[in-house]
């Protein structure tokens, strides 16, 4: 019977079946485990109040319950305390996130589940989003507008109030960021400019007295905006709101420092799901704050597909040449076999590798020279020969490099010769027939050579940390300020926001839940630029579907 | 298995030539002494033929005698084989082809070719039909139209697919396709045109076309076919070539080879007895 059931094949089956699954199960797993830790957090969770008494004192605490775990009771009995009363062998303890971190020692706070004498969910709890020290929690009690208490309606008050002064602090930033950064930047350059006429030996007095006319109508304009700009975060300091914390006491928070409130406890699911949307939506469009902690990660985003786009744009030639050399011009012997195998192991090498590599020869080398050659007024402080976006594009470029040498190859070799023949016996040359027919023909795998590289080179952290990557990057590598795209900044990247926030943070619990969040974001937008190429090729595919026959 | 002698259609004998010693005027091509190595291994030895203008000419013979590779000779199609080797000459119009001023792009021009497979590019039908008019610069749009209908119509392709012109050549049937890479060929105007076994890879109705076709391009072009199969050879060719093991064996009008044929290989051969 059983030898039978050998013979069929069927434990084979049962095998390679099972195989596929475990494959499909890990990954499905990984995703919805990440996703739901990060997307979770974004959900309005319920602010509980407890009223807490045993092992600590008696006190009030309001927060948001993040996280329950049991702890063995002899565990507990050996810091001293005392759990007679209690059956069962474990003590369920609980992670509330309390918040007002200026006001307490920490905002998580582990509360033993046995210290709970009752615990409520009032609907009037607030939370308070602000743009220091994280959430605050508590009652609102009086909301002051421009010194005068509001008491027509003091919550509606509120939120035009907060609307309000969200949108100067926007239109401030804006200004800032903007048309400020924009004189600063035309400040700076006319130094550059003034610096580079005096390395020449060039500078004459009219030229002096031109530049300091231009820098006298920047600093008038300057001013102008300065003015502007105070007048707006003036503006946005009119109001306050005075809120009743867990301590009972009486906290003003100036409105210019709160960017968003709500009542988790009073709302409904739509309530919920629209808030959680706008969280959502503020994730990915905001610039993070408070040491990456808090806010949003738009710029790592940004920096992250810029600079994938930008080592695509390298890659791809650079590795269709080599392929096409390999494959059509060199000689079949084995030199060309051994220059092929190299190639192959250069895909192994480990990216730090690479990264060293950048750093000293695209970073030091290439752009110390470039510095010397075309930035001398610039020295001492570097342009091009400091890590930025452009070198960490080539040094993931070299790195993904073998694959899309690869597949093009691979690619070529599959357009059936009788095609060339047909192109080369109506008087084509060699090159004529690649750039009319072969190339064309074999764009899906160059395609698939490119789409394993951004794969690839979507994910690479640990090069990057030497060639370009920062923390925090004032600006994006793409501005409104001429020549507009910045290659020598350098940039914010998702990868490496996740260490930055999951291991180098202060706040460990609340940059939990932000790194199962940008772990999110990160496959996401790997994915998109995966599927956005695969439909490329597909299209390509069909276009030259004659390979089949 | 029942054989028999090929019937031979083309029984004008008035037309019959002298194949050994043809006036210039009349030759297209004389392959004179060639030899052609694949490595070590001698592939055609010491062929001599004189192959006549605007007719059709067979070569015909076992697999591995030689006959494809000496059809790719006359376009320099070996030349892409890296290890083949070829002593000998090939004149066309007075001028060796093997000779080094000699610039292959150009006499492929000349000398068209059409593949066993079907071998469309991918792109529109009428994209295949002026690719080699746009290798050569050609940018006018109604010298291209032009160019297009008139080969098409010239194999006898134009009816079929006057409405389609700019759908992929891949929509086309087989037979449809070996007449679109016909007409891409004999678009550029060649003076000879090469067909390696064109109907090996087509079904019976689509042979007889193109067969028709082969009739009628001989009018414009002298037309060198390389063919498996004896019935073709004698329904389509004015001459017929009978190779063997790399050697030409017996070349003679194709009435003569296939009714009485001088040499014992040969009636072995159209008989049936090997091959």
């Amino acid at each position: 019977m059983v030898r039978q059931w050998f013979k069929s094949g069927s434990p084979w089956i049962w095998m390679t079946g099972g195989a596929v699954s475990i494959s499909l199960i890990s990954v499905l797993g990984l995703l919805a485990m990440i996703a739901w830790k990060g997307l979770s957090f974004f959900w309005p969770s319920e602010v509980v109040e407890m009223h807490l008494q045993g092992s600590v004192q008696k006190q009030t605490v309001i927060g948001e319950i993040y996280d329950r775990e049991l702890v063995p009771k002899s565990r507990l009995e050996a810091t001293g305390l005392d759990f007679s009363n209690h059956p069962g062998e474990y003590i369920e303890r609980l992670l509330v996130k309390t918040g007002n971190r200026e006001y307490v020692e920490l905002d998580f706070r582990w509360i033993l589940s046995t210290d709970i004498q009752s615990q409520s969910t009032p609907a009037q709890i607030a939370v308070f989003e602000r743009t220091k020290n994280g959430n605050f929690y508590g009652y609102v009690e009086r909301v002051i507008r421009d010194g005068q208490v509001v008491t027509d309606n003091p919550l509606e008050a509120l939120e035009e109030m907060v609307e309000r002064a969200v949108d100067l602090n926007e239109e401030a930033l804006d200004l800032q960021n903007g048309e400020i950064g924009h004189i600063n930047y035309e400040l700076e350059r006319l130094r550059l400019k003034e610096r580079a006429y005096q390395l020449d030996d060039e500078l004459t007095p009219e030229i002096i007295a031109d530049l300091e006319a231009q820098r006298a109508a920047l600093r008038e304009e300057y001013k102008v905006l300065e003015k502007t700009l105070f007048e707006l975060r003036n503006g946005a300091k009119r109001d306050e709101v005075v809120v009743r914390d867990m301590r009972g006491e009486e906290v003003t928070l100036p409105l210019y420092q709160v960017l968003d409130f709500w009542f988790p406890n009073d709302m409904g699911f739509f309530a919920k799901v629209g808030h959680y949307m706008s969280q959502i939506g503020k994730f990915i469009s905001d610039d993070p704050r408070e040491a990456n902690t808090e806010g949003g990660v738009f710029p790592a985003i940004f920096g992250t597909v810029f600079m994938v786009m930008l080592m695509a744009v390298i890659v791809t030639p650079f590795g269709v040449v080599a392929a096409i050399y390999l494959h059509e011009y060199a000689a079949k012997n084995a030199v060309t076999k051994m220059i092929r195998i190299a190639v192959i192991n250069l895909a192994g090498v480990p990216s730090i590798v690479y990264g060293v590599f950048g750093l000293g020869f695209f970073v030091y080398m290439l752009g110390g020279s470039i510095d010397a050659l075309f930035y001398p007024e610039a020295s001492p402080s570097p342009v091009f020969g400091t890590p930025g976006v452009i070198w960490s594009a080539l040094t993931l470029a070299i790195l993904t490099l073998p694959v899309v040498i690869v597949s093009t190859e691979e690619g070529l070799s599959r357009i059936p010769s009788t095609v060339r023949h047909g192109s080369l016996a109506l008087g084509a040359t060699k090159a004529e027939t690649l750039w009319r027919i072969i190339i064309p023909m074999a764009s899906p795998a160059i395609m698939t050579g490119l789409i394993l590289a951004v794969a690839r080179a979507a994910g690479e952290v640990a090069p990057l940390m030497l060639v370009g990557v920062v923390k925090m990057a004032p600006t994006l590598p793409l501005d409104g300020n001429f020549p507009y795209i910045h290659l020598d900044r350098k940039f914010m990247h998702l990868g490496f926001h996740i260490y930055d926030v999951g291991f180098q943070s202060p706040n460990v619990e609340a940059a939990r839940p932000l790194v199962y969040a940008t772990a999110f974001l990160l496959v996401t937008v790997i994915i998109a630029l995966n599927i956005t190429a695969i439909g490329i090729r597909n299209h390509l595919r069909e276009k030259f579907r004659a390979l089949e026959n | 298995m029942i054989t028999v002698a090929p019937q031979v259609n083309n029984a004008d004998t008035s037309k019959k030539l002298d194949l050994e010693n043809l006036s210039p005027e009349l030759t297209a091509l004389e392959i004179k002494n060639l030899d052609l190595y694949y490595g070590d291994k001698q592939a055609l030895s010491d062929i001599n033929m004189l192959i006549p203008r605007g007719q059709v000419t067979a070569f015909i013979g076992p697999s591995g005698c030689g006959k494809s590779t000496l059809l790719r000779c006359i376009n320099r199609m070996n030349d892409l084989v890296d290890t083949c080797r070829i002593e000998g000459e090939i004149n066309l119009n007075g001028t060796n082809i093997y000779d080094k001023s000699v610039d292959v792009a150009a006499l492929r021009r000349n000398v068209g070719m059409v593949f066993q497979r079907p071998n469309p590019f991918p792109k529109s039908i009428y994209e295949n039909v002026v690719y080699g008019l746009r290798l050569q610069g050609v940018k006018d749009k109604r010298k291209l139209d032009e160019v297009v209908e008139r080969s098409l119509r010239g194999a006898a392709l134009w009816d079929e697919v006057k409405d389609r012109l700019h759908d992929s050549a891949f929509g086309l049937s087989g037979g449809q396709q070996q007449r679109l890479v016909i007409a891409r060929s004999i678009a550029i105007e060649p003076e000879v045109l090469l067909l390696d076994e064109p109907t090996s890879a087509l079904d019976p109705i689509s042979t007889l076309v193109i067969e028709e076709l082969i009739n009628d391009l001989k009018e414009k072009y002298t037309v060198v076919i390389v063919t498996h199969n004896m019935q073709q050879a004698a329904r389509v060719s004015d001459q017929t070539a009978f190779m063997y093991m790399g050697e030409l064996i017996e070349y003679s009008d194709t009435n003569t080879l296939f009714t009485t044929p001088t040499k014992k290989k040969t009636e072995d051969y159209i008989t049936g007895r090997y091959g």
